[in-house]
């Protein structure tokens, strides 16, 4: 591998995780950042699923880009994330079955998770293997990273608690733990990287307008 | 669109569905047996939680109910061929879902042990239900007193403050319930072994 390519390899990782976040610029799969991010755990477990599915889906779809027909493109890059979910659903419920016991419900929904099908569109379809599979995992570790950091003021300030560990022995504010306090968590933390951005980067904000 | 259109789209589908169905059984073949053995044990370990004195294979099951329509079993549970009690699975309609119970009681059918195996509650508030502090209250309950009351009580059970419909429904649409039938079918089999 040639410097050059490293380096795009680094910067497609970072762009996952920052510039084309999924949650917090692109905002899509708002969903499950509202479903599962009552826990710490929940927001984790989710997102390590997510970020396998995502991975193997952009390999997949970056190999098999030249072969599959354009006019039916989309159905197969379903065909291809639902076989995938399923491992990730099978593999967990044979080896991780605490885990499976609090998110498996959530699973077998990452099928529908606007995300994945998105960055398979967007940019595995386009692009060679090596850089489908960074991209997947730049952007599944920034599914990742934002859920947890969801779930860590919703579990803090809803429970008193993190990672099922209690810090107060109070419930200092239980509606972040209820659904209207997932949106509150959401709306805040992106009102926090819109001012962010537009302050120090001169972005402009949320929603796919802030091209640096 | 053209013939090779219509055959490229064959060939696409028919590769992917290969290589997928492939890799899928490939999967389930090396994961099913485990998950049908782990859910096995750990349906024993869950019945052996609440008759933690009884033998190791003393824990038999009696037969099939369906409490809101769902299956559900029930134990009976044995140590050296004494009978020292019974478990009941049961079903409540909580809150926002079915809220799927366990509970142990002794000969005097006085509830020894209770629970949760799953349920959906609001978080924060029902789901309090699944912790040690709100199952303890239901140690040594009978019949008579297994009834929700709001303020603090040794005799019947405290509902969980904030979730008085989650709680109530654990103890009178869940164990009480599930008590309730689990006198009348040992009625009914013992009418049966005296004929």
């Amino acid at each position: 591998m040639s410097n050059e390519d490293r380096i795009s390899n680094w910067q497609l990782i970072k762009n996952g995780i920052f510039k084309e976040n999924t949650i917090f610029r692109l905002v899509i799969s708002l969903c499950p950042s509202i479903a599962v991010t009552n826990s710490v755990k929940n927001g984790f477990l989710l997102g390590v699923a997510v970020l396998f599915v995502q991975t193997m889906v952009n390999t997949t779809v970056a190999i098999f880009r030249k072969f599959i027909h354009p006019k039916i493109r989309i159905p197969i890059f379903m065909l291809i994330i639902s076989g995938w979910v399923t491992v990730v659903d099978m593999v967990m419920a044979a080896y991780a079955r605490a885990a499976y016991k609090e998110i498996g419900l959530y699973i077998q929904i990452i099928v529908a998770f606007a995300s994945i099908l998105a960055r398979a569109e967007m940019f595995a379809s386009k692009n060679r293997v090596c850089n489908a599979f960074f991209d997947g995992l730049g952007s599944g570790l920034g599914f990742l990273l934002a859920l947890v950091l969801i779930s860590f003021f919703r579990e803090l300030l809803g429970r008193g608690s993190l990672w099922g560990f209690h810090i107060v022995q109070a419930k200092p504010m239980l509606i972040f733990i209820l659904p209207a306090g997932g949106f509150l968590a959401v709306g805040l933390l992106m009102a926090f990287f819109n001012w962010i951005d537009m302050r120090f980067y001169g972005g402009k904000g949320a929603g796919g307008a802030s091209g640096h | 669109m053209t013939a090779k259109d219509i055959f490229k789209i064959t060939a696409n589908l028919v590769v992917i569905y290969v290589v997928g169905g492939l890799l899928l059984a490939f999967v389930y073949a090396k994961t099913s047996p485990i998950i049908f053995l782990k859910n096995k044990q750990e349906k024993e370990e869950a019945l052996q939680k609440m008759m933690p004195n009884a033998d190791k294979k003393g824990i038999i099951k009696l037969g099939d109910w369906y409490p809101h329509d769902k299956d559900a079993e029930y134990f009976v549970a044995k140590k050296d061929g004494k009978i020292i009690g019974y478990i009941v699975q049961t079903f409540a309609k909580g809150y926002s879902s079915y809220i799927n119970i366990l509970f142990s009681v002794g000969t005097d059918f006085r509830v020894k042990k209770i629970d949760i195996l799953h349920s959906a509650e609001t978080p924060g508030l029902g789901d309090e239900i699944t912790l040690p502090y709100f199952k303890k209250r239901f140690r040594g309950k009978d019949l008579a007193h297994l009834k929700v009351v709001k303020k603090p009580s040794k005799e019947y059970i405290e509902a969980v403050t904030g979730a008085t419909i989650s709680s109530r429904a654990v103890t009178e649409d869940g164990v009480r319930k599930g008590l309730e039938f689990l006198i009348k079918a040992l009625k009914k089999r013992e009418v049966k072994h005296e004929q």
